[in-house]
């Protein structure tokens, strides 16, 4: 069915999106099923013709919202269970690049998630402003200003700031 | 020339239209800490990118696409009460889709063979095309070779059948004028009666995640003959 298939050709660039918001692989993949999941329950919702890139990606950020906003509520737990992630990464090159990696992860972690979804959508996914405000659901006015601020804390974050 | 934060870094993503971008470039001409923070911004850009870039090609989890796989039934309901009817149903659909392609090859035109191959799709052919159109599960003889089940629309709108017949049993569905062989299941000779219900359940599965709505009573069934399917 062309839905499906459809959908599996955006799977690659879904999961990317899932990676940009998420703490870990696992947690993309978690959040990049129950994308799917919920897609394809409404997908009555969503009318032919119009973008599915969009409409997936607007599915995947309000599941992500609702799951910061659930953990925020549960922010201690969640503390511990990252301090346990830490735990077991042997190897020196494994080291390395796991510190490397996880610069920019860590970076973008620190973001308000209002300015890391739109960091994720313009710098990682490649929208243009207006496409990525009509996901949000935002004036672009609100985007740029997110999209600055959110930039020049990843600049410091990552020690690239001039 | 004053130029503010935003409208750089709008500049660095080529978000501005052609008169704004020469305005910033006569300024970044006269003030290089311009250029170097538009540097900046694209450097970032590439940073980010390239960190996330090895997730477009690593091969994808099957928990992710098996929810979209056409050819694998979805059994979310109930899992692990129906997990051995899955692998051994799947494994007759395996078998049928083997028997298709080779019935599709050998015989591509017309014959009593049930199963054809139309650009590289399964469908309906002879007898099976007849029991498809012309059969109603209200009226059919209890002996007819291919007997109807369920009639329903799909979620895309089209009249899809179960039938269940001597050699082959499956779901067609009607795409522009055929019966195209969405689900199919091979009968083996002297099948156990269980063996033959858990099919006939897997079907049924199968059938009830392809249907929109409920399934048609006879008079639906009788009007969506009388409109040829469509």
């Amino acid at each position: 069915m062309a839905f499906e298939r459809d959908l599996l050709a955006l799977l690659p660039r879904l999961r990317r999106f899932a990676a940009s918001l998420s703490r870990n692989p696992a947690d993309g993949d978690d959040l990049c099923q129950a994308s799917i999941e919920r897609a394809l329950k409404s997908r009555d919702h969503w009318q032919a013709g119009t973008r599915l890139d969009s409409w997936m990606y607007r599915i995947m950020r309000n599941l992500w919202i609702d799951e910061v906003r659930a953990r925020t509520r549960r922010s201690q737990t969640f503390v511990a269970e990252e301090g346990g992630l830490a735990v077991g990464n042997d190897g020196d090159k494994q080291t390395e690049m796991a510190v490397e990696i996880g610069n920019v992860g860590r970076a973008m972690e620190k973001l308000p998630a209002e300015q890391r979804e739109v960091i994720a959508l313009v710098l990682v996914e490649g929208f243009a402003y207006k496409e990525a405000a009509e996901i949000l659901d935002i004036p672009i006015g609100t985007l740029t200003s997110r999209l600055c601020r959110g930039r020049d804390a990843l600049m410091v974050h990552l020690g690239e700031a001039a | 020339m004053k130029i503010d934060r935003e409208t750089l870094m709008a500049y660095a993503d080529g978000e501005l239209d052609y008169m704004s971008a020469k305005r910033v470039e006569r300024a970044m001409a006269a003030q290089p800490e311009l250029a170097e923070q538009v540097a900046a911004h694209r450097a970032l850009r590439t940073t980010l990118a390239n960190h996330f870039a090895p997730v477009i090609d690593a091969p994808l989890p099957e928990r992710l696409t098996t929810p979209l796989d056409e050819t694998v039934v979805r059994l979310r309901g109930a899992p692990q009460r129906l997990f051995f009817f899955q692998v051994k149903s799947l494994a007759a659909l395996a078998a049928a889709l083997v028997i298709g392609l080779l019935l599709g090859q050998t015989i591509p035109f017309g014959g009593s063979e049930p199963v054809g191959n139309q650009e590289g799709r399964l469908v309906a052919q002879g007898d099976l095309v007849r029991a498809l159109d012309t059969q109603l599960a209200s009226t059919q003889s209890g002996d007819a070779a291919t007997r109807i089940g369920l009639t329903f629309r799909d979620r895309e709108g089209q009249v899809c059948r179960t039938f269940d017949g001597a050699a082959l049993s499956g779901i067609a569905c009607h795409v522009a004028g055929r019966w195209h062989l969405k689900r199919t299941s091979a009968r083996e000779e002297q099948e156990t009666p269980a063996y033959r219900q858990a099919g006939s359940a897997y079907m049924m599965e199968a059938a009830q995640r392809m249907m929109a709505g409920d399934p048609m009573d006879a008079d639906a069934e009788r009007k969506a003959m009388d409109s040829d399917w469509e």
